[in-house]
C-alpha cells in the first residue's frame, strides 16, 4: 500500500466519529462510505467503531430506588428546623447590621448601658441570698429578747435619735455661720462703706 | 423550599446515579455520590441558580466521583474484579448475548478506565444522551474542547487492547453479517494501515 493510500485511510478513520455522528456532510459521507466500501481494513476498523458506540449508547440509565434517596428525604422533612436557625441567623445578622448603622456613640453608648444593667441584674442575684440569711437572724434574735429589753433598747435608742439631731443643728448652725450668714454680712457691710466713700468724695472724671 | 427540592430529586436522580455508577461501577459508591450530590443541593439551595440546575448537578456530581476515585484508588483493583463477576453472572442467555453483554461490560470497565475528563464526556454524551451545551455547563469547558475530548476519549475506548482483542475473537465474525453497509472484503490484512 502506498503511502498515498495510508494517509487517505488514516483520514477516513479520522472522520469515523463525525460520521456516526451524523456531522459530515453529503458529499463527506459520500467519500467516507465508498472508501469504507473498498479498504477492508477501514471497514473493520469502522465496524469495530460502530459496534463500540452501540455498546455505549445501549448501556442503560440506572435507575434510583427510592431507598437511596430516603436519608435525603428525611433531610428534607426535617428541614425546618434548619430553615428556623437560619431566620435565627438572619435576625442576629439584622440586628448587627441595625447596629452598624447607627453612630458610634450610640453603639458604644448602647453596649455599656447593656453591660450595667447586666451588673446590676448580677449583683442583685447574688445580694439577694446574702440577705435573706440576716433577716432569719434578726427574726430568730427578736424571738430571744423580753419585752422589758425591747423597750429599753428603743429608749436608749431614741436618747441616741435625740442627740444626734442635737449634733446635726449644731453643725447646721456651725456651716451656716461659717459659709453663708459671715459672707453674706461681710459683703452688704462693704456695700454701705463703700456708699459712703461716694456721697462724701464726688467722682471728679471730666473730660480727658 | 421542600416541594422544589423534591422535584428538583425526582427530576434529577436517575441521572445523577447512573453517572457516577458507570463513573465508579460499584452500586454503592455510586449511591453514596447520589447521596452526596443531593445533600450539597440542599446546603447550597439558596445560592445556586435554578435555571442551571441540571448542570450544576452534574458537575457536582463530577466533582464528587474524583474526590471518590482519589479516596478508593487503593481498593479499586478488588471492586473492579466483583463487577466484572456480577456482571457475568447477572445475565444467563444464548453465547451470543452472552458476548455482547460481556462486551459491554469490558467498555463499561474501559470508560471506567479513561482519565477525567474523558471518562466524563463519554458518559455524559454517549450514555446519557446530554446535549454539548449541558456538558459545557456541567464540566466548565467550551464547545470545541468538548469536541475535542469526546473524540479523543472514544479513540482511547478504541484503542483499548482488551477491547479489541474480545471484539475481534467473539463479535466480529458474528456482526459482519448484519452489518447495515455492504462491505467487500479484500485480502489485504496487515496492509499497514493505521490502527
Amino acid at each position: 500500500m502506498s503511502s498515498n493510500g495510508e494517509s487517505k485511510c488514516y483520514f477516513m478513520q479520522l472522520q469515523i466519529d463525525g460520521y456516526l455522528d451524523g456531522d459530515l456532510s453529503e458529499a463527506q459521507e459520500g467519500v467516507f462510505m465508498s472508501h469504507v466500501q473498498d479498504c477492508s481494513a477501514c471497514s473493520s476498523e469502522f465496524r469495530y467503531a460502530q459496534t463500540m458506540q452501540d455498546a455505549v449508547m445501549e448501556l442503560p440509565q440506572i435507575e434510583c430506588e427510592d431507598r437511596v434517596l430516603e436519608p435525603i428525604h428525611n433531610l428534607a422533612a426535617g428541614g425546618r428546623q434548619v430553615q428556623d436557625d437560619v431566620q435565627r441567623d438572619s435576625l442576629v445578622t439584622q440586628i448587627a447590621g441595625l447596629l452598624n448603622s447607627v453612630p458610634l456613640y450610640f453603639r458604644y453608648g448602647f453596649s455599656a448601658a447593656l453591660v450595667a444593667v447586666v451588673a446590676v441584674v448580677v449583683s442583685l442575684s447574688v445580694v439577694k441570698p446574702t440577705e435573706e440569711p440576716n433577716q432569719l437572724i434578726a427574726s430568730e434574735s427578736v424571738e430571744q429578747y423580753s419585752p422589758e429589753d425591747i423597750a429599753l433598747a428603743l429608749q436608749e435608742l431614741n436618747v441616741a435619735i435625740d442627740y444626734l439631731n442635737q449634733v446635726s443643728q449644731r453643725t447646721e448652725v456651725m456651716i451656716g455661720d461659717r459659709f453663708l450668714v459671715t459672707p453674706l454680712q461681710d459683703f452688704i457691710n462693704a456695700s454701705f462703706s463703700r456708699a459712703k466713700i461716694r456721697e462724701n468724695a464726688p467722682l471728679n472724671n471730666g473730660p480727658i | 423550599m421542600q416541594t422544589l427540592y423534591l422535584q428538583a430529586i425526582d427530576q434529577h436522580r436517575h441521572r445523577v446515579l447512573s453517572f457516577a455508577h458507570y463513573s465508579l461501577r460499584v452500586r454503592e459508591d455510586a449511591e453514596d455520590v447520589t447521596q452526596e450530590v443531593f445533600i450539597k443541593l440542599w446546603k447550597h439551595w439558596q445560592k445556586i441558580d435554578h435555571e442551571k440546575l441540571g448542570a450544576w448537578l452534574m458537575r457536582v456530581a463530577h466533582n464528587c466521583v474524583i474526590d471518590h476515585v482519589r479516596k478508593q484508588r487503593p481498593q479499586q483493583a478488588n471492586l473492579d474484579h466483583y463487577a466484572e463477576v456480577e456482571d457475568q453472572v447477572g445475565e444467563e442467555s444464548d453465547a451470543n448475548q452472552l458476548d455482547q453483554q460481556h462486551f459491554k461490560s469490558q467498555v463499561q470497565s474501559a470508560i471506567k478506565s479513561l482519565e477525567d475528563p474523558f471518562r466524563s464526556i463519554v458518559i455524559m454524551r454517549d450514555i446519557q444522551g446530554m446535549s454539548y451545551e449541558e456538558i459545557e455547563g456541567s464540566l466548565e469547558l467550551s464547545a470545541s474542547q468538548v469536541k475535542v475530548y469526546l473524540h479523543r476519549a472514544r479513540r482511547k475506548l478504541r484503542e483499548n487492547s482488551k477491547l479489541r482483542q474480545f471484539f475481534e475473537e467473539q463479535i466480529a465474525d458474528k456482526s459482519e453479517a448484519k452489518q447495515p453497509i455492504a462491505l467487500v472484503a479484500n485480502n489485504d490484512k496487515g496492509s499497514g494501515h493505521v490502527q
